[in-house]
């Protein structure tokens, strides 16, 4: 019988890419899709469910229907730069994120399902922004007071992973921050500096490093934690695991890269201290709240362009080995 | 490795007919390596004659009398380096006098390390030292028929223990073919070593002898170089990377480094690769003078249709991509050599190794982005090579630091317009990321959970900290002002305006 797989999320940034990625490797795995909405240009040979990770009842009734062998769930809320530094938008993210998760492991657990594959982020260990992380790792404990995605992240994530029971095999994968074909939410706002013309600003000495993880390499991550949890092994189960291209650049390089691709090199640039950044944050905040109307800069886009010496580390177990190289050209 | 590029600089098997010479240190630093070694008891000419060298040029004093930093670094190496052991010149027997005059003769830049290494060492190098070299001075000579020249390569090893064997097959030009003539003081001094070393040196002399054969038995219908990155990489084992195993097997059965380095002999592959790459680059000009290319043409075939079209001034920009592509590949090499340098443990054959790294990753930098190395020799100044010699010759922290600086150096100088601008500056931060590994910084998050939250730092880093938070302070205090200064002006005008 074929595996079935269920993947929520299935039509958003990370999704699509897992279903591509199983359609590619695994032509014996049936794909179900929950979503929140049936995509534009739907798959062949997949199955599209509509529902909603937070409403318990109807992730039940799914689940009971086409039981599962495996659920990759990897439906959550990113909020966007703008909301990311505030905690405006934590009863939403919070719920999406952790009940949804919730949801999807008391569901699993009655369905029979065997492996659960969850996108964690490295924003659980990351987003506290009282320190740096440099070669990261998996021992680095996570964070429970930090931004509201990765405070929202981490608790999803003790939820997984105490989940896992020799029924139910779980582990939590946490890429670094992911970019490739479709993202809406990083390059978009990376090029949007160059009609600004702010691609001459660097804040701070720009000589942090940071990983970055190309989506269809995290896609394939997934796979293989997939293979490894219904394998005889096991090795990941209950283990959280960081994924990252391997390969550190500073965040600098990474935008000058990018804006390179649309033929566009900054002549100049000029560091502005930190302190500066985070004041002229804070001051253009202060003007949206009076005035009503967004502007493009916030703290959290200065806290955004510091980038924060997030360098992932060598990770466990030997399964990882994963590169497809850069990916940006592609984008 | 230290030896791989002193006897790299020997054992440069040309792929073409012609050899090349090459000194990892460069002229600039020979005569101040021959002035540390100069302390040792010597005849008395070759004193005179190393004392002459270094009399400065009026070009010298001019530069210096800018660059007092250099200068400083300089006085420093002179005043501050003791050797870490110095040769006992009475123990000494009448061969082994010999071949240090050899070693003496032929090697350029590694005559004084060489003679500063752990005694158990001194001699086992020196003698390797010299049958690579004699291998190279075989190779090398073009007077040599390739139907004598292939069998006396690939039987090299079988004369090196002959205790009468010497070889005068070389022409008269051949600068070094007394070492040939008179090979049997070498070959009595290797049957004196250990077994176990001669072993070591037998091997790598044999497959380093069939290296050289099959290069030379190419040379004369392979007359367009080295072709692929593959033959690249491969000639570059045959003439350093081998050396590199050659000596880390001396070292670890010495019991002077890590047994662990010849678990992953890939280490040891990119201690000799770096060297020998940087020197390939920073050579391209003189090699092209003389008719000869050891950058491969499956790399600047993609920039240009013949390899001289490299030089022509219509063709800068694609021979700065080209040059970066071939800094990129060498510089990849550069997180395997800081993990290598990390196991070695004893002094003199950290130094061994150190320097040439030190140099290689300094010398890689001066040739990155810099368009000279397609019109003259470039090298990096005496002021330089001895701070980072003086830096060498220490601990593998400041080598770090070594790299970490000169990696920071390349990632500035890199160009977002450079094809390889995203691939250089990864490999930039995988060296931050390696030194990083070894040396981890302390943070409070690094801390096991309950341990004393407060991070040791010593004073200097400390006050260094605070004076760039003050200054970071006066910083952000100027810019308010001018933010606030710049809102005023604009509320002014609008409230005029209205």
């Amino acid at each position: 019988m074929a595996t079935s797989v269920l993947i929520t999320g299935g039509t958003g940034f990370l999704g699509v890419f897992i279903v591509d990625a199983i359609q590619e490797q695994h032509l014996e795995w049936s794909i179900t899709v929950l979503d929140l909405v049936l995509p534009k240009a739907p798959k062949d040979n997949v199955a599209y469910e509509i529902g909603d990770v937070t409403d318990l009842q109807s992730v039940i009734a799914i689940t009971d229907r086409i039981k599962p062998k495996v659920i990759i769930h990897t439906a959550g809320l990113v909020p966007e730069l703008a909301g990311r530094y505030g905690r405006r938008l934590k009863e939403r993210v919070w719920d999406t994120n952790v009940n949804g998760t919730r949801n999807m492991l008391s569901a699993a657990k009655k369905a029979g399902v065997e492996a659960f594959v969850w996108t964690g982020s490295c924003c659980a260990v990351t987003d506290d922004m009282r320190y740096q992380y440099p070669n990261i790792d998996e021992t680095w404990p996570t964070s429970n007071t930090s931004l509201i995605y990765g405070e929202s992240k981490a608790a999803a994530e003790t939820l997984v992973l105490s989940a896992n029971t020799p029924l139910l095999s779980t582990c939590s994968l946490r890429p670094s921050v992911l970019f490739g074909p479709g993202d809406y939410q990083l390059i978009p706002s990376i090029h949007a500096m160059i009609p600004k013309r702010e691609t001459h600003l660097v804040i701070g000495p720009g000589s942090n490093l940071w990983d970055v993880t190309y989506a269809p390499n995290i896609a394939d991550a997934h796979i293989l934690a997939v293979e490894n949890l219904l394998s005889s092994s096991k090795t990941a189960a209950g283990e959280a695991i960081f994924i990252s291209n391997e390969q550190p650049i500073t965040f600098r390089d990474f935008c000058l890269a990018l804006w390179k691709e649309f033929g566009h090199i900054p002549t100049w640039e000029v560091h502005i201290p930190v302190g500066v950044a985070n004041l002229a944050g804070w001051v253009a905040e202060w003007v949206t709240w009076v005035t009503g109307t967004p502007t493009t800069l916030s703290r959290g886009v200065c806290w955004m362009r510091l980038g924060r010496g997030i360098v992932v580390g060598r990770r466990r177990g030997g399964c990882w080995g994963i590169s497809r190289g850069w990916g940006s050209r592609k984008v | 490795m230290g030896c791989a590029s002193s006897m790299g600089e020997g054992c440069h098997g040309g792929v073409r007919i012609a050899f090349r010479r090459r000194d990892n240190f460069g002229d600039s630093t020979k005569s101040l390596l021959h002035s540390c070694h100069d302390r040792l008891p010597r005849p008395t000419s070759r004193t005179f004659s190393a004392f002459a060298a270094k009399m400065p040029s009026a070009r010298d004093v001019v530069y210096y009398l800018f660059h007092i930093q250099e200068l400083r670094a300089i006085i420093h190496w002179k005043t501050w380096h003791k050797p870490v052991h110095e040769r006992d010149e009475s123990k000494e027997s009448r061969d082994l006098k010999e071949c240090y005059r050899f070693l003496d003769l032929t090697s350029r830049s590694f005559v004084a390390v060489i003679q500063e290494l752990h005694p158990e060492l001194l001699v086992p190098v020196c003698v390797f030292y010299l049958i690579l070299r004699s291998l190279d001075t075989v190779e090398d000579d073009m007077t040599i028929s390739i139907e004598e020249k292939e069998p006396l390569l690939r039987d090299f090893y079988t004369h090196i223990d002959h205790e009468n064997w010497t070889y005068d097959g070389n022409g008269p030009e051949e600068k070094d073919r007394e070492v040939l003539v008179k090979f049997d003081c070498v070959t009595r001094e290797f049957n004196k070593i250990k077994d176990e070393y001669k072993i070591i040196i037998n091997d790598i002399t044999k497959r380093m002898g069939n290296g050289m054969a099959d290069y030379a038995k190419n040379a004369g219908d392979n007359s367009s170089g080295v072709k692929t990155i593959e033959d690249y990489e491969l000639y570059c084992h045959y003439v350093a990377g081998l050396v590199g195993e050659g000596v880390t097997r001396l070292f670890v059965t010495a019991k002077l480094a890590n047994p662990a380095l010849l678990q992953r002999p890939e280490l040891m592959e990119s201690m000799g690769q770096l060297l020998q790459q940087t020197n390939i680059i920073r050579d391209v000009w003189e090699d092209n003078e003389h008719k000869r290319c050891f950058w491969p043409k499956e790399v600047w075939s993609k920039y240009v249709d013949e390899f001289s079209d490299l030089f022509l001034l219509q063709n800068r920009e694609k021979a700065l991509q080209c040059s970066s592509e071939m800094v990129l590949m060498a510089l990849n090499r550069a997180e395997e050599c800081l993990l290598y340098m990390a196991g070695v443990k004893e002094q003199s054959v950290f130094n061994f190794v150190a320097i040439p790294q030190s140099m290689a990753i300094a010398t890689l930098e001066l040739c990155f982005q810099n368009l000279a190395i397609f019109d003259r020799n470039v090298k990096i100044t005496k002021g330089s090579a001895c701070q980072l010699m003086t830096e060498s010759t220490q601990n593998v922290q400041l080598v770090c630091e070594v790299f970490r600086r000169y990696a920071r150096k390349i990632h500035r100088k890199n160009n977002p317009s450079d094809p390889h601008f995203l691939d250089i500056n990864v490999a930039c931060g995988k060296i931050e990321r390696s030194i990083e590994s070894i040396f981890p910084t302390q943070t409070p998050r690094t801390l096991p959970h309950g341990a004393d939250q407060t991070v040791a730092m010593d004073s200097e880093e400390e006050a260094k900290r605070k004076a760039q938070e003050a200054e970071a302070k006066k910083d952000v205090m100027y810019w308010a002002l001018a933010i606030f200064a710049t809102l005023g002006i604009i509320t002014a005008v609008m409230v005029v305006a209205a």
